[in-house]
């Protein structure tokens, strides 16, 4: 008990750090809001002074100086208020980020779910049929998808899948005649958009969950209890999945909870190549034009997700793992 | 060395790879990108590349909002449209303007114009919307009520009081977009009001909105409805270069790399008209030795081969300015003819060193420096991710190298850039002047005292901090002139200063970069037809799209 007591207190103090941070760091880029503005505007012709001003009027000269600015947006975090976008202006940013967040955590969530338990399953098999092309295969193959940079592979499947064959839509999240809802047509147009994306992801990161597992279930199956339980008759699938894999697991679950702590920040690279309007989109807009609003609440979203996902997996651990209590 | 499994695997894997890139390159190359007309819109609807939603599109069209949908230009439009090409106003919603003395303007609002839901448009819309932008300066995009003391409704005209002596105003204030009082009398706070369900008086109507793409409709009460011959237009959120290339796109406003080898190559019926659109220009810091020193900026100048930096920044299409501040050949007629050459300063190493020489430089052991010796080292202040900025300042660096100098270049996101330039926290600085349509309020911005401040302290304009009691003499008297000559001989004077004194030192033009397909429509402005810029973003867009026909093919 005093474990889970520990771990929530300190659950509590690298919140608080981290939504302090999450304060002060947007403002310590250099120029305003006005700037970003004034610099997207001035590419489309002059701006003039009034413009300037306007803009200033429209999105607020943050009242007080820094420290009771804090102190505002201590009280907007615990209320869940995060005001308007100054990007999207005069969009509430809760709105824009309930948008974006489905197709994020369907699209990244999903395909981080079908990519732990295919690399895992993979690893396993891989460290069980050493040696042969079960091994060879998916270590060869993994190692070499995982080295591709996350955009280059989307580059070529959205040049090659999308415009030469023509295979798959090549942007957005479903088709533009489609209005989002629960209709047939819409779910069908929103999972044909999500395949290029899906897949980008999945051969990026499917690599590393396979030699992760295979790694450890190698070292694993040396151990003494293993060559015990092979001694005993057992049968191999047996030693295989109930002895070994069940103990090389614990080191790729822990990646695996923190892997989907991260979902909920979307994947930058890839939505914005695939003009997906997810987080990652969303929050790459945010950040280049400096919408501080819309920041905030991503990066908190961002955080608050990943240390949620460390603390289950350290409760879990607590369970699973005795030795971890002390 | 001992292989073991684990780098034969990596070997094997690394060899694999380069084989299948190599293969790709090879393969890319002889792929064809060929585009046509999606098959699914109708002959009379068009594709245009204007509006940007992303990651979605927000249903915003309140035409005062930075963030509006782009087509709320194409509902609400102003009394009268400033061609920012050639300076031309073209009475839109006012029938006519008159000055009759500097301090008033009256606009005859037009007869038979009826806003999109049947009501009639009148001269109590004019009056309600100008007083809406009084009461919400944050609409005042433009800042009209910076030079109106008032605003009357006389009969059919609208009387519009200045502040002071300020004809140039008139061009800034007849450029507001006018909404209907019926509707946004009722609504609490404007500044804020999105508009999901736009009236105006502009050919085209709101169509089916998704996030994702919206259609725009012909207005059939449009008071030109005979000059609209496309019937719909049609809006995507995602224009990405590659879209617009293949996806059969009838107008696009972008610049696209190797223009002729994409997009003409796409469709024999594609075609590309990048008129100047502003002189992407040198900002000195004039508060700040050497740049203050006319000799030092003049050899800054001669050192230039101007024609190099434009080539490399945009790839040969688009022309070198001269050093009047006029946009050629639109701007031919406002041209001073007194200025030689049409204001075109000719690279000149001899004479670059001279003028160094008169600012006390000199070149040793091939590098320039001062009086005591110190060689001279230069920071020009760009834009990140402006990249046809970066080449031209990578152009001018090599340039300067042959004079002796040395260039850095500093890079700060575009915000940060903004901030540097409003501070005056820069050597040298890109930035882009002129191209508002009005040669008055290209100076003015750049030139004008009243956008000077100290360094540190935020200037708005006139970012290199320049200041001339005989310019300021000059922009005053232009506020108090109706005559066009007069005007056009205080033009003259100002272009001469310009070329005299290098408050900032021109390089090239940057385009207006217009793609069209003249397979559905044609009547797109092109070089031999410059009636107005390819611009799908501002009120220009109203005068193509009440210029356009339907092409004889698709008759």
């Amino acid at each position: 008990m005093t474990y889970a007591l520990r771990k929530v207190g300190l659950l509590i103090l690298t919140l608080w750090a981290a939504i302090t941070l999450n304060f002060f760091l947007p403002r310590l880029m250099p120029g305003s809001p006005t700037d970003a503005a004034i610099a997207k505007l001035s590419q489309n012709g002059p701006v003039t002074a009034a413009t300037r001003k306007a803009i200033e009027i429209q999105l607020g000269v943050p009242d007080g100086n820094l420290l009771s600015q804090y102190g505002q947006y201590l009280k907007q975090v615990l209320t869940l208020d995060f005001g308007v976008s100054y990007t999207f202006y005069p969009q509430p940013v809760a709105d824009l980020v309930g948008q974006a967040l489905p197709y994020t955590l369907i699209l990244v969530g999903f395909v981080t779910i079908v990519a732990f338990v295919l690399g895992t399953l993979l690893g396993v098999l891989a460290a069980w049929k050493r040696g042969t092309w079960l091994d060879a295969l998916p270590t060869l193959g993994g190692s070499f998808a995982s080295a591709f940079p996350y955009f280059w592979t989307a580059l070529l499947l959205l040049f090659f899948l999308g415009y030469v064959f023509k295979i798959f839509p090549t942007s957005g999240a479903y088709g533009v005649t489609n209005v989002p809802g629960f209709s047939g047509a819409f779910i069908g147009s929103a999972l044909n958009h999500a395949v290029l994306p899906a897949v980008t992801i999945l051969i990026t990161s499917l690599g590393g969950w396979i030699l992760g597992m295979r790694n450890t279930m190698i070292s694993t199956l040396g151990d003494d209890y293993v060559t015990f339980a092979e001694a005993n008759g057992l049968k191999p699938h047996t030693v295989a999945i109930r002895y070994a894999a069940r103990n090389a697991i614990l080191p790729n679950l822990t990646s695996f909870g923190l892997a989907l702590g991260g979902v909920v920040g979307g994947s930058v690279l890839v939505e914005t190549v695939f003009g997906y309007p997810g987080i990652g989109y969303l929050l790459l807009k945010a950040v280049t034009n400096q919408d501080y609003p819309l920041m905030q609440a991503l990066f908190l979203m961002i955080t608050v997700s990943v240390l949620l996902a460390n603390f289950i997996v350290d409760i879990l651990y607590g369970v699973l793992d005795p030795r971890t209590r002390k | 060395m001992h292989t073991t499994p684990r780098t034969r695997t990596r070997r094997a894997a690394a060899a694999l790879g380069s084989l299948l890139a190599a293969a790709l390159v090879l393969t890319g190359c002889s792929i064809d990108i060929k585009s046509a007309p999606d098959p699914s819109l109708g002959a009379d609807t068009m594709l245009i590349a204007a509006d940007n939603g992303s990651p979605s599109l927000q249903r915003v069209f309140n035409p005062y909002l930075p963030n509006t949908r782009v087509a709320s230009w194409y509902m609400f439009e102003p009394l009268v449209i400033l061609n920012d090409l050639n300076g031309d106003e073209e009475p839109w919603l006012a029938s006519k303007t008159e000055i009759p003395d500097p301090q008033t303007v009256v606009f005859t609002i037009r007869q038979g114009v009826k806003w999109s839901d049947g009501k009639a448009f009148g001269p109590d819309d004019v009056k309600f919307t100008f007083d809406m932008l009084k009461k919400f300066p944050s609409l005042d995009l433009k800042g009209a009520w910076q030079y109106m003391k008032s605003v009357e409704v006389k009969g059919d005209t609208v009387v519009v009081h200045l502040k002071g002596d300020d004809v140039p105003a008139a061009q800034i204030i007849e450029q507001t977009q006018i909404v209907p009082e019926h509707i946004w009398s009722k609504v609490k706070d404007p500044s804020t009001f999105t508009n999901p369900d736009p009236v105006g008086t502009g050919p085209y109507n709101l169509g089916n909105f998704t996030p994702q793409e919206y259609a725009m409709d012909k207005n059939p009460l449009y008071w030109q409805a005979d000059k609209v011959k496309v019937q719909h237009l049609v809006l995507p959120a995602s224009n990405t270069q590659l879209d617009v290339v293949t996806k059969g796109y009838d107008w696009a406003f972008s610049f696209i790399s190797d223009v002729k080898g994409t997009w003409n190559a796409a469709n024999p019926s594609n075609t590309y008209w990048f008129p100047p659109g502003g002189t992407i220009s040198l900002f000195p810091n004039l508060t700040e030795a050497p740049f203050n020193d006319l000799d030092f900026r003049k050899g800054l100048s001669y050192a230039l081969d101007r024609k190099a930096v434009g080539d490399a920044a945009a790839e040969g299409y688009m022309q070198q300015a001269g050093q009047t501040g006029m946009l050629l050949p639109n701007q031919e007629d406002l041209l001073d003819p007194a200025i030689p050459d049409k204001g075109l300063i000719a690279q000149s190493d001899s004479q670059a060193k001279s003028s160094f020489a008169k600012a006390g430089y000199t070149m040793k052991d091939g590098k320039l420096v001062d009086t005591t010796g110190k060689a001279l080292t230069i920071t020009i202040t760009t834009a990140n991710g402006y990249s046809d900025w970066l080449r031209a300042v990578q152009a001018i660096t090599k340039q300067w190298a042959a004079v002796g100098i040395t260039v850095k270049v500093a890079q700060p996101q575009p915000a940060a850039y903004q901030l540097a330039l409003r501070n005056g926290d820069f050597q040298l600085a890109m930035g882009s002047v002129g191209g508002t349509g009005s040669v008055y309020q290209d100076f003015a911005n750049n030139l004008s005292s009243e956008f000077y401040t100290p360094i540190g302290n935020q200037a708005a304009n006139n970012f290199g901090r320049y200041r001339s009691a005989e310019v300021d003499a000059i922009l005053n008297e232009f506020t108090t002139t109706t005559d066009e000559q007069e005007q056009k001989q205080l033009g003259y004077r100002l272009q001469q200063i310009y070329y005299d004194e290098l408050p900032s030192i021109g390089l090239y033009y940057g385009g207006s970069w217009g793609l069209f397909s003249t397979q559905k429509f044609t009547g797109w402005p092109s070089a031999d037809d410059p009636y107005t810029s390819p611009k799908t973003y501002v009120s220009t867009a109203l005068l193509i799209l009440t210029h356009l026909k339907k092409s004889e093919a698709a008759k």
